[in-house]
């Protein structure tokens, strides 16, 4: 407040809630689908996606969403429409309906708002050209899908929007800054709010560890929750990826009402969850998978050179299994601080108890107080 | 005499040098005999500073020059300075060596009184409480599972400001406290007096004394004064810490210093990169926080340890759970009455926050992201390559992969390209693996500079990305989405860090 | 929320809920609604609503929302009530629950899924146009139309001397309008401005197509045209697409009608009176989206708003900390606004300069303009090198601005309701409990339990309730 005339010095604009930008990232995986057919067929999931999209972008003027599907031997753009790059990449779809340089067409509907059309229209033709190309070979040569690949995808086009719509580069830092009296932190301008979210139906991604980790890293320094919508299959690490982020986790018990969970769990924004409950996964099980059974740990054994976990404490030739590295074993044997006169009881016994229970049996008729 | 005479009048030879050609006065900085010559005739005349004399060949050249480097910068548009700029902060080695992830680092304040200069707004003590500040928490967040003290070197002492310890809020509390005590009995800590480095650094060896072997021990030094005052002979302090294996890096804000320049080569196995000096205040933010990368472990560290105490060793640590309780209990670590925290996996003590070291059994705490942080350290994002034209006309790619962004234009080719694309592709086919490596080593550790077709390759997916994006994986993501949006990336060898775990 | 759109939310409120149902049978109405009028927390209510097959309990909406989000919730509740969105039941156990009025549940599923026969998002033309206009002769079009309104507005006060000319080109019913709505008043034959007028002209253009059209909403009954035609055509209009041209097929007698107001206002162009296709230009479909708060995104502000209208979307106004002002623009118009508080000094073939004087700022004050209104008009066309920092104004400027307006002004007022004589003093405390967490309050005086509100609707509507339950 002025003390002058009482007034707030800004010239007050109007501000309504930032836009919102919301980047979905689709499991595609065909063998998990297919387990799931029965109760949830992909293409009804598609068709409640699609509806959930249209409402994100009814919600506000400014918002955007971007949609990344995550197949099994690729991850790919459904919108938008990434411009066709080299001949090699489009060869091999036959007879797509895109024309030569990538544009999708998009029949005229009095009954359609146009962005829905052009959404939903880009979204079916990007995922029908990616299911035709899809080859045995590839369904044969992985079981899991490629999701560090759409989140990294989805991270940087998040980053880049970002940097699109605050007028000021966040990259450099404001020269104010290096002021050292001014305590306040000078935040750049960034008026949009993003979130990604993650419909998820695989089971393990062991592989994919490192890059998911990395990207849930970055998610929690911008600031972007990542949502979980788990149909199917059980990671710990995507339980930890939306705790790490602040984002929601759900995994619904009737996949078939899939709609109103969309749209009352993960359609509010960040300016509207500041005032709503959101739900969450309650207790993450934060703890290790040892490397060698992949079994957690409570108390693990790490190579200091490349923080691999182990279960056990004895490797053979006390290599490292991933970096190969020797390794000592001293700081793995740290006892448990003795207590010194347990033991001096223990000698004072003549020929008495076995020393693989130190401490144990108290020695009957012996006047000897216990020290503790 | 004359000899005497030089090495005091130093400095005036010198401004003599500039003006020299023209007033004939150089000849002092000669021979003696030039001297006395010089002096005959050079007494009367005033002695003229560089800036007085107006046809001065010193002072004309910096104009020609001035003329050649605007054409070269004009031609350069505003766009590709900015991508030079941005590029610039790419790290420049991205080779993975192997780092040392569990750090124990002291980091030493100069609190002398040169620091109260004013050279840094508004003075370079406050400048340094500031950055230090931003430091401490940058460091936790890069490396999670280490530890860190900060020392101070106040009017010769060295005084503790907080012990060694994994928990950040700590030690910026007490850097805080540094300036705005809490405690009303306490006076803010001016700077005052002059540094003593080896006090520093007999304190520093203690508090590392008892770290355990395979973690890294380093001190870090901000040191702004021209003189240091040593009760002793510091270079017995530097021996003893070249034998307990401690590695000390500084941070320099005047000149640089003969002491310190033998001091970071002795500890650092004759490698000086380790002491730089900041001219200004964005250079010394850059510095400080360049320090927070692990730092890479020297193989040839020291012939006479056992290989027993070598670095690499298995370390027991814990991954407790979280416990939520009805009733609130006693904290472990503070005493505290908490209803949450974790209970230590072997003596079942709650602690409230991790990482952190059991208070009861001194077991080592930690969540597995803690660990997962330090990865892309181990496994770094190897440096992206400009594209050229030519290159670019090859893959044809028109926007960025990743952002989707559109890149401009390739213009039309044109027959000289062409020749020298066919030299540059059977060179490129004849290469074997090893002269690739060579190359893309080369490559790497060359500085970055912005690309002439506004693209930026993966090698190992050829997919091209823009100056955001490649800013944004190397410094925030660590990963290549090219490469992880492929199952098996086409044509080299894979070397980023999609390692795949056994088990 | 807009200026623009809370001017029209305010006259959707006030209209009967047989309109409102009429309405809601449009689904590009009820998405226009949606997108536009409501505030962001009832967006989140209704889209959780939408699909749910049973009613919504009060208590599960309560547990819904954080303790903090309280207000936000009152304030959402309230809207989506007095639009006749949502419809609260009670059962018989005396428990609240809510419903989504299914008339608009409806449209907006039908709008959300592209699904329905209602062809509610314009019927483009079949039959290829010969006479096929471009973006930017729609665009220099729509500029034209709606300078001149504007200029006719302010030339004849300013009193430049070929603004009888240009207002030529403003038709009679335009005139009319502009008088109905006391934007303009004729006194001595001379037609001169109004505050209110001051506040249009002052306002940003979507702001203004939207006072226009609320006024002419107003009238319509006179003009005998059904409201909900006019109002379901504008949102319609709002969804089509620039470029495109319509059939006029589908329309009604009343939206016929309309066409030829709406031309002349430069929404929509055709290309002669009995054209069997309309366009609409930047100004139509602009009319459901946010470009309230250009300034702060650049990117946004070019996409939505074309660098054509008003002589310059991108901000053309400096103001040095010496009270100095240049204008880049060479537009009478801008010119003829700038007049009416700057002192203009020199004019340049692209350039206006002056200063804004103690003498010109008072000037503009007696004429009836606020410094609000002068300060809001110079941020929102502020030059982009004015607009690296924060405010875009220096506010030096700023203060001085404001405090040579309120040494004319002692007294500020506020339109509104005083609540008295109140039986009891808990009956007091619980409807000003109730007011103010509405946000309505303005002032209270507890030693004589009085308290002043400046919307009673929903008090009204509350003290009622009140009495049904305990009566």
């Amino acid at each position: 407040m002025n003390g002058i005339d009482g007034t707030d010095r800004q010239v007050k604009t109007d501000e309504g809630p930032p836009p919102s930008l919301l980047a979905v990232v689709l499991d595609t995986n065909p063998h998990a689908w297919a387990h799931l057919s029965s109760t949830l067929p992909l293409s009804s999931c598609i068709a409640a996606l699609l509806i959930f999209i249209n409402a994100h972008l009814a919600s506000g003027n400014g918002n955007e969403v971007a949609v990344i599907a995550s197949h099994s031997h690729r991850a790919e753009w459904l919108y938008p429409t990434p411009h066709t790059t080299s001949p090699s990449h489009r060869s091999k779809l036959n007879g797509s309906t895109s024309s030569p340089n990538g544009t999708i067409k998009i029949p005229e509907n009095p009954n359609k708002y146009r962005p829905f059309a052009t959404v939903e229209q880009s979204l079916l033709q990007n995922f029908s050209a990616l299911l035709s190309s899809t080859k045995e070979a590839h369904l044969a040569a992985t079981p899991t899908t490629l999701i560090g690949g759409a989140l990294s995808l989805a991270l940087s086009y998040i980053a880049k929007s970002v940097l699109r719509h605050s007028p000021v580069d966040t990259g450099i830092e404001n020269p104010l800054s290096a002021l050292a009296d001014s305590e306040s932190s000078h935040t750049a301008r960034v008026p949009l709010t993003s979130r990604i979210l993650i419909v998820s139906v695989s089971g393990d991604l062991a592989n994919q560890y490192i890059p998911v980790m990395n990207s849930i890293f970055a998610a929690q320094r911008k600031r972007i929750p990542i949502d979980i919508l788990k149909l199917a299959g059980d990671t710990v690490l995507l339980q930890q990826a939306s705790d790490a982020t602040g984002g929601v986790y759900m995994k619904p018990e009737q996949p078939e009402g899939l709609l109103q969970y969309l749209m009352m769990g993960f359609l509010p924004d960040a300016t509207a969850r500041r005032s709503l409950v959101m739900p969450s996964a309650g207790g993450v099980d934060f703890r290790a998978a040892c490397f060698c059974h992949r079994k957690v740990v409570d108390i693990g054994f790490v190579c200091s050179v490349c923080l691999s976990i182990f279960c056990e404490p004895n490797l053979p030739d006390n290599l490292c299994l991933t970096c190969g590295s020797y390794l000592s074993l001293r700081a793995a044997q740290t006892a448990t601080p003795a207590l010194i006169p347990r033991k001096k009881k223990k000698k004072k016994r003549a020929g008495g108890g076995d020393s693989a229970t130190p401490g144990g049996s108290t020695p009957a008729g012996s006047s000897t107080p216990m020290h503790l | 005499m004359a000899d005497s005479d030089y090495s005091i009048d130093g400095e005036d030879a010198s401004d003599d040098e500039y003006v020299g050609p023209k007033a004939g006065s150089s000849t002092r900085a000669q021979a003696s005999s030039g001297k006395r010559k010089a002096q005959a005739t050079e007494i009367p005349k005033p002695r003229k500073l560089a800036w007085e004399t107006e046809p001065s060949e010193a002072v004309a050249n910096p104009v020609e020059a001035a003329e050649e480097i605007d054409e070269e910068v004009l031609e350069k548009s505003v766009q590709e300075r900015e991508e030079d700029r941005k590029r610039k902060r790419l790290r420049k080695d991205t080779k993975p060596f192997q780092r040392g992830i569990i750090r124990h680092v002291v980091l030493v304040l100069d609190l002398s009184e040169t620091m109260l200069e004013r050279d840094m707004r508004p003075n370079r003590y406050i400048t340094m409480i500031r950055y230090t500040q931003e430091y401490v928490r940058e460091f936790f967040e890069q490396n999670p599972i280490s530890q860190m003290s900060v020392l101070g070197m106040h009017d010769g002492l060295c005084i503790r400001v907080s012990e060694l310890s994994g928990n950040p809020a700590e030690h910026i509390a007490a850097i805080q406290g540094l300036r705005f005590p809490r405690s009303l009995q306490d006076l803010p800590k001016e700077p005052k007096g002059s540094p003593s480095l080896q006090n520093a650094l007999e304190l520093a060896r203690a508090m590392l004394y008892h770290t355990p072997s395979h973690g890294t021990r380093e001190v870090i030094i901000v040191f702004g004064s021209l003189i240091s005052l040593d009760p002793g002979d510091i270079h017995q302090t530097i021996k003893a810490c070249v034998r307990d294996r401690i590695r000390v890096s500084i941070v320099g804000m005047s000149a640089r210093l003969r002491i310190c320049q033998e001091i970071v080569s002795r500890t650092n196995a004759g490698d000086e990169s380790e002491y730089v000096i900041a001219t200004d205040q964005e250079l010394l933010r850059e510095l400080l926080l360049a320090t927070t990368t692990p730092p890479v472990i020297r193989s040839t560290e020291d012939t006479t340890t056992t290989p027993a105490e070598s670095a690499a060793a298995l370390m027991m640590m814990g991954f407790p759970s979280r416990v939520v309780e009805d009733v609130p209990t006693m904290c472990a670590c503070h005493g505290n009455l908490t209803t949450g925290g974790y209970t230590c996996s072997r003596c079942s003590a709650k602690v409230c926050s991790l990482p952190v070291t059991c208070p009861s059994c001194q077991l080592t705490l930690l969540l597995s992201t803690h660990l997962a942080r330090s990865y892309h350290h181990l496994f770094p994002l190897r440096n992206w390559v400009e594209v050229s034209w030519e290159r670019a006309r090859e893959r044809g790619s028109r926007e960025c992969v990743s952002c989707l962004s559109t890149f401009p234009e390739v213009p039309p080719e044109d027959v000289d390209d062409e020749e020298m694309q066919d030299g540059e592709r059977l060179q490129s086919k004849m290469d074997g693996d090893a002269a690739r490596q060579r190359r893309m080593d080369k490559e790497d550790s060359e500085e970055q500079k912005a690309s002439e077709s506004a693209r930026y390759e993966c090698r190992a997916c050829e997919s091209h990305f823009c100056i955001d994006c490649d800013m944004f994986c190397h410094l925030v993501l660590h990963n290549c989405p090219g490469c992880l949006s492929m199952l098996n990336p086409a044509s080299e060898v894979q070397e980023n860090g999609d390692v795949v775990m056994t088990g | 929320m807009s200026a623009s759109s809370s001017q029209a939310l305010e006259y959707l409120e006030l209209l009967p809920r047989q309109t409102h149902t009429k309405l809601y049978e449009q689904p590009s109405t009820v998405l226009a609604i949606f997108r536009c009028m409501l505030p962001h927390l009832a967006k989140t209510i209704v889209m959780a609503m939408l699909y749910m097959p049973t009613p919504f309990a009060a208590s599960d909406l309560d547990a819904w929302f954080r303790p903090d989000g309280k207000r936000e919730r009152e304030k959402a509740l309230a809207v989506l009530e007095q639009l006749h969105i949502v419809v609260p039941q009670q059962d018989a156990h005396r428990r609240t629950s809510y419903e989504l009025y299914p008339g608009f549940a409806r449209s907006l599923r039908q709008a959300l899924e592209g699904s329905g026969t209602h062809r509610s998002f314009g019927v483009p033309s079949s039959t290829p146009d010969p006479k096929r206009v471009t973006v930017a002769f729609l665009d220099e079009y729509a500029r034209n139309q709606w300078e001149n309104i504007l200029f006719y507005m302010v030339g004849s006060t300013v009193g430049l001397a070929n603004a009888g000319a240009l207002a030529q080109d403003v038709n009679e019913g335009t005139k009319a309008l502009l008088r109905a709505g006391d934007f303009v008043k004729l006194a001595h034959g001379r037609v001169s401005i109004t505050r209110a007028g001051f506040t249009f002209v002052l306002q940003e253009t979507n702001a203004q197509v939207w006072s226009l059209l609320i006024v002419y909403l107003k009238h319509a009954p006179q003009l005998s045209m059904s409201e909900t035609d006019v109002l379901s055509f504008l949102f319609m209009l709002g969804s089509l697409e620039l470029g495109q041209d319509y059939t006029t097929s589908t329309l009604s007698a009343t939206q016929l009608q309309m066409l030829e107001d709406l031309s002349a206002f430069g929404i929509v162009y055709r290309s002669s009176k009995d054209a069997l296709t309309f366009y609409p230009t930047r100004l139509a479909v602009t009319l459901t989206s946010d470009s309230g708060a250009l300034s702060s995104s650049e990117p946004l502000a070019k996409s939505l708003v074309s660098s054509n209208r008003d002589g310059s979307a991108q901000g053309f106004i400096i103001v040095e900390t010496n009270y100095r002002l240049y204008a880049y623009t060479s537009s009478l118009l801008q010119i003829a606004v700038l007049s009416l508080f700057t002192k203009l000094t020199t004019r340049f073939p692209n350039l206006v300069s002056g200063k804004l004087t103690k003498e010109s700022i008072t000037r503009a004050v007696k004429l009836g303009i606020s410094s609000a209104q002068i300060l809001s008009y110079l941020t929102s066309h502020a030059h982009p090198q004015m607009q690296k920092t924060q405010p875009f104004l220096p506010p030096t400027v700023m203060d001085q601005i404001r405090l040579w307006e309120y040494e004319g002004e002692r007294v500020e007022t506020t339109n509104g309701f005083l609540m008295k004589e109140f039986s009891s003093e808990s009956e007091y405390r619980d409807v000003l409990s109730y007011a103010e967490s509405l946000g309505v309050l303005v002032w209270k005086s507890d030693a004589k339990r009085l308290f002043f509100v400046d919307r009673v609707e929903q008090i009204s509507l509350y003290l009622q309730k009140k009495k049904n339950r305990s009566g």
